[in-house]
């Protein structure tokens, strides 16, 4: 049985962490968080999948400190910094492509039984060290000189298997000396609180009902298909954000501050904008270290030119935007490391988010022509729930599969034409046939709602914490006391259950 | 070549990149201040700033320039 951040014997490893690391000597504290690291691993994993991050790590500090030779002595070869940048980024690629890009090679081998074990959070670690490999290469950072150091920004326990994925620049902190502040602590813990009924109060409840439906799509149709494609993004969020709200919540607690990953995607009035607040640092990290090279290189700039004199400004720049978000699309898509989601996310968004580009302008002539108020409130409604709706699409594919995700997406459709017709299990108790009562239904309700009001106020206060902190005391405690209680009593935990798996922890 | 001389070189690359004739940078101008500049303006921005003043910028100040005063700090360092 494998630790997972939701256990019980994970919170107990980060209290005696806490100790340990804020009663040592403040010099000792990043020796702390290696160690803490090698035992989460090794708790975590199969031990012995930790050579391929070692392997990862150790190729980034050869490569890196050779560079770093040769440019501090002048005497190398002008390609010798290209060729080693190269052999490090290809390294790290080939590794992960065996163990992660499987469903794309898999096909080429007979041999079924074959068992291939990647390296916990291989997906994540492995671009970290890309950008790392780059921002050496580029002279973003000086290369850190400590092999130990490295590893540790490669395998900083509590972003290990889901993520956020970080820049070296940010995570220098981890090697700071940082003192005991209760305001770190108490924020941290509030947070993995929150992120603990995001996952076990919400998402779980949600995947029951979502998975009962896709279990089985010719005995539920018509507006159960609704009702899983609208749900599963709910619960891809509460799982996901609220796995990244324990793993920011613990760093913080060592007062190690990492990148956030959601800002309320939901509240997103636009496709564009969605993809700004959800999952937010391989955005950037795809930004970064794909589309601005790619763009910025030699062959695309003078694509990019021929384009706009062939076609004038306005179309030239379409053509060329819509190759580099081909580009981009297809990166995150290979790193999903799946067919589904480079169709059904990868692809999807690619049309959506170019005929957005083709569209607005000619949307916003016409709403300005008719006299639409674009900002008011229930025009942002409208907007946001059309960004939610295609998001759900896409998502159907990612949650079920290519071919169940078209059935899925037809059984919907039917409902539109009368077809299937049963609106009626929305109030005759079908779907307690899935194992849910009306009373996870009410909780489900309720925890949605908070998460609204959550969202509301981070909006507004930057952190919604910033808007706690300001009330009374009475009032905080009781929250809180509420919130553990929720999650206690109503968390899908425990013997005889076990919470499944977060969704990106697969990556 | 002084910071007002970068100025008046950049401003026009400004103009002829963004289409507007009215843009006028300043050290505190950022992305957020121009409407259309997004990641494929920001790389169409760098492009012609590399031609206009004859030099590379590297990659790593690509990704981490904050506003146009760093860009300016950068051309004095290297552009011609």
């Amino acid at each position: 049985m494998f630790m997972t951040i939701t256990s019980f014997q994970f919170l107990i490893f980060v209290s005696a962490g806490l100790v340990v690391y804020y009663l040592l000597p403040k010099s000792w504290q990043w020796v702390v968080l290696l160690g803490m690291s090698l035992i989460f691993y090794c708790a975590a994993a199969r031990n012995h999948t930790i050579i391929y991050l070692v392997i990862s790590a150790l190729t980034a500090y050869v490569c890196t400190m050779w560079i770093d030779r040769i440019r501090k002595n002048g005497n190398g070869p002008a390609w010798a910094v290209t060729a080693l940048t190269v052999a490090a980024l290809a390294v790290n690629i080939i590794l992960w492509f065996i163990f992660k890009g499987y469903e794309f090679w898999a096909f080429a081998v007979r041999d079924t039984d074959m068992e291939l074990v990647a390296a916990l959070g291989m997906g994540y670690y492995t671009l970290q060290i890309l950008g790392y490999i780059l921002d050496c290469a580029w002279e973003v950072v000086e290369p850190q000189k400590n092999p130990l150091k490295l590893f540790l920004f490669v395998c900083f326990f509590p972003q290990l298997t889901t993520g956020p994925i970080s820049q070296y620049s940010q995570l220098e902190t981890l090697y700071q000396k940082h003192k005991f502040q209760y305001l770190n602590v108490a924020h941290g813990a509030q947070r993995v609180l929150w992120g603990f009924f995001k996952k076990l109060v919400l998402a779980e409840r949600v995947g029951i009902i979502v998975s009962g439906i896709t279990a089985d799509l010719s005995l539920y149709n018509g507006f159960y298909s609704w009702i899983a494609i609208l749900l599963y993004p709910v619960q891809m969020y509460a799982d996901f954000s609220g796995c990244m709200d324990i793993v920011i919540g613990v760093a913080e607690m060592f007062d190690i501050r990492l990148a956030e990953n959601f800002r309320n995607p939901f509240f997103s009035r636009s496709s564009q904008e969605f993809w700004q607040r959800w999952h937010i640092t391989l955005g950037a990290w795809a930004k970064g270290y794909v589309l601005y090279p790619l763009l910025k290189s030699k062959w695309m700039v003078k694509f990019s030119k021929s384009m706009r004199k062939k076609f004038g400004k306005t179309v030239g720049k379409f053509i060329a935007t819509a190759a580099g978000m081909f580009v981009l699309w297809m990166v995150m898509g290979v790193w999903h490391g799946a067919l589904r989601y480079i169709v059904g996310v990868s692809l999807w968004y690619w049309i959506i988010l170019m005929l957005g580009e083709l569209l607005s302008p000619v949307f916003q002539k016409a709403a300005d022509k008719l006299g639409f108020r674009t900002e008011s409130f229930s025009w942002h409604l409208f907007q946001s729930a059309r960004t939610y709706l295609i998001y759900a699409v896409g998502a159907a594919f990612f949650s079920v599969g290519l071919r169940k995700g078209v059935v899925l997406l037809k059984q919907a459709a039917e409902t539109a034409v009368g077809r299937v017709f049963n609106p009626w299990i929305f109030f005759d108790g079908s779907i307690l046939n899935f194992g849910v009562t009306w009373g996870d239904i009410h909780l489900i309700a309720i925890a949605v709602l908070l998460l609204v009001i959550v969202g509301i106020l981070s909006e507004k206060y930057g952190y919604a914490r910033n808007w706690m902190d300001r009330q009374c005391l009475v009032f905080r405690w009781f929250t809180w006391i509420v919130l553990f209680l929720l999650v206690l009593i109503y968390g899908k935990y425990g013997p005889g259950y076990n919470a499944a798996d977060f969704i990106y922890q697969g990556f | 070549m002084s910071r007002e001389e970068v100025y008046e070189r950049l401003n026009k690359v400004f103009q002829d990149v963004f289409d507007d004739e009215t843009i006028e940078v300043n050290d505190d101008t950022t992305a957020d201040d121009i409407d259309e500049w997004d990641s494929f303006e920001h790389i169409n921005l760098v492009v012609a700033v590399e031609e206009e003043f004859a030099f590379k910028i590297p990659m790593g100040k690509v990704v981490t320039m904050k506003n146009v005063g760093e860009m300016v700090d950068i051309i004095l360092q290297l552009g011609k």
